[in-house]
């Protein structure tokens, strides 16, 4: 029993983490361009899919693919940004709100869908699941503290980054405070677009690793972002660690959830918790304040 | 006189910064009662607080005699006090008409009844001479219509005390100068009037009291002649003793 | 005078429209007459979301929540041998009161993050369709009385969406829609001109999902059978709010022309087309979002022709109240 708890709570924290590593991405995107991505989780399942893709037919391993789906998914984010958020980047907020809404749920319905129509034809038969990928002599536990490592590395250096380097610097001022970073001449267009490319790769990222441990279908992408917003919520925006802690207590919750009551109850989870920390917190995290 | 409007040690922190620091503050009816001080000394937090938009940390409100310290905003606008913001915030899709009808609609005690409520927003708006642009949506006034929008949306909720945010701002000396009646007309309807005004030419011609706020602390309080000579105040607006670090005074 | 002369081309209009709609059974296939249902479940559903995404601004994906549980409550109380307007009845109640309950912590988000948390509780009722398999008999769904309803659903159908266009027609006049206009502009500043504003998002969300149960009541009632992903799949949440923005929202004509438009075209391609409708559904949100923030009803074809149709005036208030 309690070697079961050991693992659940390994399996969580796991969980936890590739959670924040994608929540911290929507986070910081969020914080500086002002609109939420809720194209934000197709990413991870695209992600998880190049990485796939790339071990059953070129056989790279999940954790070079991890590294090499970052540089490729900035790209694809900053066209994303330039393509179809740039333009409407500059209206009022009311209508950048809806524009935004309007165009990165269109584009996560579009790429579940297309992802749902062009992958799982082809492949019929494979049930998406991973305990396929075998690593060799790696056993899975020790699989398991590996990406666990992996992602503390990244989270390590994603702070550094953000702390040491001029875009970091520019990052946090943008999201402190847009004037003011406008003012003293941050160039936020560019920021932007390198920012919300940064946000993509790393739920792609995480996507690597949630291949490895979990089923990956198209659809999961709109589930997956929905508990991203409650992580963010949870940790507060543009912070890694409590994006980190967010997710940590997201992944505790859904394997504690499925462990006690059953898993067909983990996927509400997410938006319990949320509608808890609202109603805890009367005034939310973006209200007035008081 | 009577004092219609009392601050009483008001604090107010955010996270480690202090907005407002032990400010006290007393109103005559009637008066117009004006508010100074460098950019970032507290001056709008200070009508946030007033006005029920923001909470103070600590310390008291009192509007006629009753305490209203944390009252909700919209309670304290039916009670008398309305305001104008500095960066101004019309309603933007909405028709100068209905912003007015906004604020009296749901800023005044007790309701007008329904067929008196456009008739009453208009006069406001002829009032300050928008008349003709009723029909106009917000967004598409200039910026000296859109400030006269607010004093006019403000003026609609009945208020018993103007809490006017740089109203003169940005505009030409003619516009200031036809503010400044439209100001002192208000007065004369028995209105009192608070106002945070950077132009110290507007602020000596109507004010009778002046208070001048620097980091949060109220540093002077008097008459406008002085306050302008008080030590203090001039050390605050030039930072002769020190070397400039803000460097955005006055 | 100019506007009482479209006030009353628009009752003529109007008063066609409503023969035509009630004499339509005796000539028309059943074939139209589903179709037309199904019109005005989509037309009821994009008007009464734009109560709450239009007028007030909080873009509700969650919408068919309310469409979802007036549809549960009408077949679990069917099932329990009640008369379909006990039924309804019953099932409006319960969703109003589930509005009222969850727009406490909803309205506590802004913008992007409501959205996404309405967008969120489909996913809950989802899982909790799928899941109290005692009331709402789980994935398998739930079957009610059988019987051949159409023509029954049609007048029905027909009547909630126009009683719902002229709720909505009511609120955007009234000193309640105004209220909803200011909170959709600056909320704060709303609040600081005396308007009660959390009261009144929780009232405009109860509004808005009294139509949105009924339509799923008759809904149920007509097709005797639903499942969650029919009640809660991503099609009839998002179709109606696509239709809404597409026609252009915050006015009264927005959704219907959203609607009309929409359902034609399902009709003309999804035959032709059986695979990729979220695609579509997604690519024309993009385009909408990028090119027609407006939506249709602002662009220049259409604003004449509403101009005639007495229907695109813009609101005065010589009646407010």
């Amino acid at each position: 029993m309690s070697v079961d708890i050991i693992q659940l709570l390994v399996g969580g924290i796991l969980l936890g983490g590739i959670y924040g590593l994608a929540a911290f991405g929507l986070s910081i995107s969020f914080g500086v361009l002002n609109i939420l991505n809720l194209a934000h989780g197709e990413f991870l399942m695209l992600g998880s899919l190049v990485s796939y893709s790339a071990f059953v037919l070129l056989g790279i391993n999940p954790f070079v693919s991890a590294v090499l789906v970052i540089p490729l998914f900035v790209v694809f984010g900053v066209g994303f940004y330039l393509l179809l958020l740039k333009p409407v980047s500059d209206k009022p907020p009311h209508q950048l709100l809806v524009a935004s809404i309007l165009v990165t749920l269109g584009i996560s319905l579009a790429i579940e869908d297309l992802t749902a129509f062009f992958w799982e034809r082809p492949v019929t038969g494979i049930a998406y699941s991973l305990p396929a990928i075998e690593l060799g002599h790696v056993v899975i536990s020790s699989l398991r503290l590996s990406i666990l490592l992996f992602i503390c590395v990244l989270a390590v250096l994603l702070q550094a980054y953000l702390k040491r380097t001029f875009v970091g610097r520019a990052i946090r001022a943008i999201t402190q405070s847009r004037e003011g970073a406008k003012i003293v001449g941050v160039p936020i267009a560019h920021i932007s677009g390198f920012t919300f490319g940064l946000g993509v790769a790393l739920a792609a990222s995480a996507g690597v690793f949630y291949v490895t441990l979990f089923t990956v279908t198209p659809v999961i992408g709109i589930p997956l972002t929905v508990k991203y917003l409650c992580v963010v919520v949870l940790g507060g925006l543009g912070s890694l660690v409590g994006s980190v802690v967010g997710g940590l207590i997201l992944g505790l919750s859904e394997v504690l959830t499925a462990y006690y009551f059953g898993a067909e109850w983990s996927p509400c989870i997410a938006f319990v918790l949320l509608i808890s920390i609202l109603i805890i917190r009367p005034s939310g995290l973006f209200g007035i304040e008081g | 006189m009577s004092t219609i409007l009392e601050c009483r040690n008001i604090y107010k922190f955010f996270g480690g910064l202090t907005a407002l620091a032990n400010v006290d503050l007393a109103v005559q009816e009637g008066d117009i009662y004006g508010v100074i001080g460098p950019n970032g000394a507290g001056k709008t937090t200070l009508f946030n607080v007033i006005s029920g938009a923001l909470k103070p940390t600590s310390g008291e409100v009192f509007f006629a005699g009753k305490r209203i310290t944390g009252r909700e905003s919209n309670k304290i606008c039916r009670l008398g006090i309305a305001r104008t913001y500095q960066l101004v915030r019309p309603f933007a899709s909405l028709s100068a008409l209905e912003n007015v009808l906004v604020g009296v609609s749901f800023g005044r005690e007790p309701l007008l009844p329904a067929e008196e409520r456009v008739t009453h927003a208009l006069s406001q708006l002829d009032f300050v001479g928008l008349g003709e642009k009723a029909e106009e949506a917000a967004e598409n006034l200039t910026l000296v219509e859109k400030k006269r929008l607010e004093i006019a949306r403000a003026l609609a909720t009945e208020p018993k005390v103007l809490l006017l945010d740089e109203v003169v701002s940005g505009l030409t000396p003619t516009e200031v100068a036809n503010l400044i009646e439209i100001v002192r007309e208000i007065q004369s309807r028995g209105v009192t009037i608070v106002m945070i005004e950077h132009v110290l030419k507007v602020v000596m011609e109507l004010c009778r009291t002046v208070m001048v706020l620097h980091y949060g602390s109220r540093i002077a309080c008097g008459s406008p002649a002085e306050v302008v000579s008080d030590p203090e105040v001039i050390t605050a607006y030039l930072g002769t003793t020190q070397p400039q670090t803000g460097g955005d005074g006055a | 005078m100019n506007r009482n002369g479209r006030r009353l081309s628009a009752l003529i209009a109007l008063a066609v429209a409503g023969v035509v709609l009630a004499l339509l059974p005796r000539v028309a296939g059943s074939y139209a007459l589903v179709w037309i249902s199904l019109l005005c479940v989509y037309l009821t559903l994009a008007a009464s979301y734009d109560i709450v995404g239009g007028y007030m601004g909080y873009m509700n994906l969650g919408h068919s929540t309310f469409f979802g549980l007036g549809a549960y409550g009408t077949a679990i109380l069917l099932n329990h041998g009640q008369p379909l307007a006990v039924a309804a009845a019953g099932g409006m109640v319960f969703t109003a009161g589930f509005a009222a309950l969850v727009s406490y912590p909803l309205f506590r988000l802004r913008g992007a993050y409501f959205a996404l948390a309405t967008f969120g509780m489909i996913s809950l009722m989802k899982v909790l369709s799928n899941n109290l398999r005692d009331l709402t008999g789980g994935s398998g769904g739930i079957s009610t009385p059988p019987g051949d309803h159409t023509i029954g659903a049609y007048y029905l159908s027909v009547l909630i969406a126009f009683a719902t266009l002229i709720v909505s027609y009511r609120v955007s006049r009234s000193r309640f829609g105004l209220a909803l206009f200011s909170i959709r502009e600056d909320e704060e500043v709303a609040r600081a001109f005396g308007t009660p504003t959390n009261l009144y998002k929780s009232l405009a969300l109860v509004i808005s999902s009294i139509p949105a149960s009924l339509i799923g009541g008759t809904y149920v009632w007509s097709v005797t059978y639903i499942s969650p992903p029919a009640v809660f799949g991503l099609e009839i949440a998002l179709s109606p709010i696509v239709m809404a923005m597409l026609g252009g929202t915050g006015t009264l004509l927005g959704p219907l022309l959203g609607a009309v438009f929409l359902t034609s075209c399902q009709e003309l391609l999804w035959t032709k087309l059986p695979y990729l409708h979220l695609t579509i559904y997604g690519m024309i949100m993009v385009l909408v979002g990028l090119f027609l923030p407006g939506g249709l009803v602002r662009t220049a074809w259409f604003r004449p022709e509403l101009d005639r149709l007495g229907l695109g005036e813009k609101i005065s208030y010589p009646d407010l109240s």
